[in-house]
């Protein structure tokens, strides 16, 4: 297994050097320490009794601060989730192709070792990305924004990390879908129509009565059915970051299928890279 | 046993075959030149015996074993004809990674010594994206000698460098030979594969046509080509056992050794002639490529 991790290695010391994820860990901490200058909340006995942002009030009722930070960690699990799966699909579109340039994969393939290494260790290497990037992202706003408060809490790093892992279900698309054409832009757009799919899929069932019963509404849970719940997981992680009840069979089953959805294609990817001539 | 063999070796592309049932065997410490115009099928062949690509039908055996073992090409150096690099990685960074994957220390001295050895230690701080094309081929080279494999595949190893570089590079080449690796070299720089191979191979279509010494490609290797000063003693020199040379002022003489082409010249000199140059008669490669494909 060595060698999927020197391959996972330098994927992530190869994204360490590019301008996307340089501006992405640059943007986050810039944001992080202007509202850590800007943002000034009061909390007596447990309730947020003044904001204020860049000097000025805001002007909110008095409510305790776990209920407000609720609905502040609802907004900034949302804002993780999305924000990161799109910026994920756009910024890591090109490592499979680079992996997969001629001059590169003849390199890579004469070494000792194995094919399905090769591509396991590149996917590793970007879903370790996506735990380093929502675990920064999360997590640098989440210590903000307890010092702040003082409500102190881990959910909204949990539900990053819930994000990191659909976003892990979305790449082995990109991945496989490499395999088969060596393209960035083809990567990237089947990862933008996995997250669309996947987030009807997430709403199958409220979905579904629009079409008409018979065979259209069957066609359309049938498509439906293998993608990942994109939309259910974004809000079982909004709601145990905001300390909301979560259905936890529910989001398991949606975790299963999500990691069913990730293995398939890498699989398939293996499948291909095995049987392909460079 | 030899290092490479390659029996009734077939690859299609589709419909498209670039290899034409081809056998070889490379022996081990030779330096084997592979030649051929572009499409010939010798990037397919050195894919082939990388298991970068599957063979159609037939057998490749490198190194007594299969190329699909990683434990065979643990032992191979590869540099591929256009290499991609990674820009983003400085070269020592490159170099660690290629040590690691071949489950070799990737210690910074060591990495240091093989930038030094082809050349690269002053750029060792610069990011590779900023390399010229003879750097990174160099850098390449670099990355192929790690471990110190028993065999070397070299695509173009040449293609980008400067003069300096090129000699750099054949001293390279040379300290590897004799320090008992196998050569295995594809090269469209025909001068190049003249100095460091010592049998050549000729591919066209697919087939590998001629294979053999330079001398057995080349020509006679105990023919001798000379010129004489004018006024050029005609008579004396054919008389002697010289013949007219294809170019005015040149004559022809066989001669088995050193000794008996001494005394040819020695006669020549004792009939008047003043000797100007000696060559070995023997064509160039270009000229064996160009009638062996002419002839194919």
């Amino acid at each position: 297994m060595r060698p999927v991790f020197v391959i996972a290695g330098d994927l992530l010391r190869e994204a360490a050097a590019r301008r996307w994820f340089l501006g992405l860990f640059a943007g986050i901490t810039l944001v992080v320490l202007v509202f850590g200058f800007a943002l000034r909340m009061d909390v007596v006995d447990g309730a947020l009794a003044a904001t204020r942002l860049f000097g000025r009030p805001m002007h909110t009722d008095i409510r305790t601060a776990e209920s407000v930070m609720s609905s502040v960690f609802l907004a900034l699990a949302y804002l993780v989730f999305y924000g990161g799966l799109a910026f994920g699909v756009v910024a890591c579109a090109d490592f499979a192709p680079e992996l997969l340039a001629p001059g590169r994969i003849e390199h890579l393939l004469s070494l000792p070792v194995r094919r399905w290494q090769l591509l396991l260790g590149t996917y590793l290497g970007v879903l370790g990305l996506a735990v380093v990037g929502s675990l920064y992202g999360s997590g640098a706003f989440t210590l903000l924004l307890s010092v702040k408060s003082g409500v102190w809490t881990a959910r909204p790093i949990v539900a990053g990390l819930l994000a990191a892992a659909t976003f892990g279900a979305v790449y082995a698309a990109m991945l496989a879908a490499a395999v088969f054409v060596r393209s960035a832009a083809l990567s990237a757009a089947v990862g933008a129509v996995i997250v669309i799919f996947g987030i009807i899929a997430g709403e199958r069932e409220d979905l579904a009565p629009l079409f008409e019963e018979g065979v259209s509404r069957a066609a359309f849970l049938a498509a439906t059915a293998p993608a990942p719940r994109i939309s259910q997981l974004a809000s079982h992680a909004a709601d145990f970051a905001a300390s909301r009840p979560v259905a936890l069979a529910v989001m398991l089953k949606a975790l299963v299928g999500l990691g069913m959805f990730a293995g398939g294609c890498v699989v398939v990817g293996m499948w291909k890279f095995e049987r392909k001539d460079f | 046993m030899p290092v490479i063999e390659a029996a009734a070796l077939r690859k299609c592309y589709g419909r498209d075959l670039a290899l034409h049932g081809l056998d070889l065997a490379v022996e081990r410490g030779a330096a084997f030149g592979l030649i051929g115009l572009n499409g010939a099928g010798k990037t397919t062949f050195i894919k082939l015996l990388l298991s970068v690509v599957r063979p159609t039908s037939g057998t490749v055996r490198v190194l007594g074993g299969s190329p699909e073992e990683p434990a065979v090409r643990a032992r191979i150096g590869y540099l591929p004809e256009r290499l991609h690099l990674p820009d983003a990685l400085k070269p020592a960074q490159f170099l660690s990674s290629v040590a690691r994957l071949k489950g070799l220390d990737a210690e910074p001295s060591s990495l240091s010594r093989a930038l030094e050895r082809v050349g690269l230690i002053g750029d060792a701080h610069r990011r590779i994206g900023g390399f010229s094309k003879g750097m990174r081929q160099r850098l390449g080279l670099a990355a192929a000698l790690l471990g110190s494999p028993d065999l070397l595949v070299l695509d173009e190893p040449t293609d980008g460098v400067d003069p300096l570089g090129r000699a750099a590079i054949r001293a390279i080449l040379t300290e590897e030979r004799a320090r008992g690796a196998t050569l295995f070299l594809n090269s469209h720089l025909l001068s190049e594969t003249e100095r460091v191979c010592d049998r050549i191979g000729i591919l066209a279509g697919g087939k590998l046509l001629r294979e053999g010494t330079l001398a057995e490609l080349c020509g006679e290797a105990n023919a001798w080509i000379a010129r004489f000063a004018e006024p050029v003693p005609e008579d004396a020199l054919l008389r002697i056992g010289w013949t007219r040379g294809l170019s005015p002022g040149t004559f022809r003489c066989h001669a088995a050794d050193a000794d008996a082409l001494s005394v040819l010249l020695d006669r020549a000199r004792a009939g008047g002639a003043r000797l100007v140059e000696l060559r070995p008669d023997a064509r160039t490669l270009e000229e064996v490529l160009s009638d062996v494909v002419g002839d194919a």
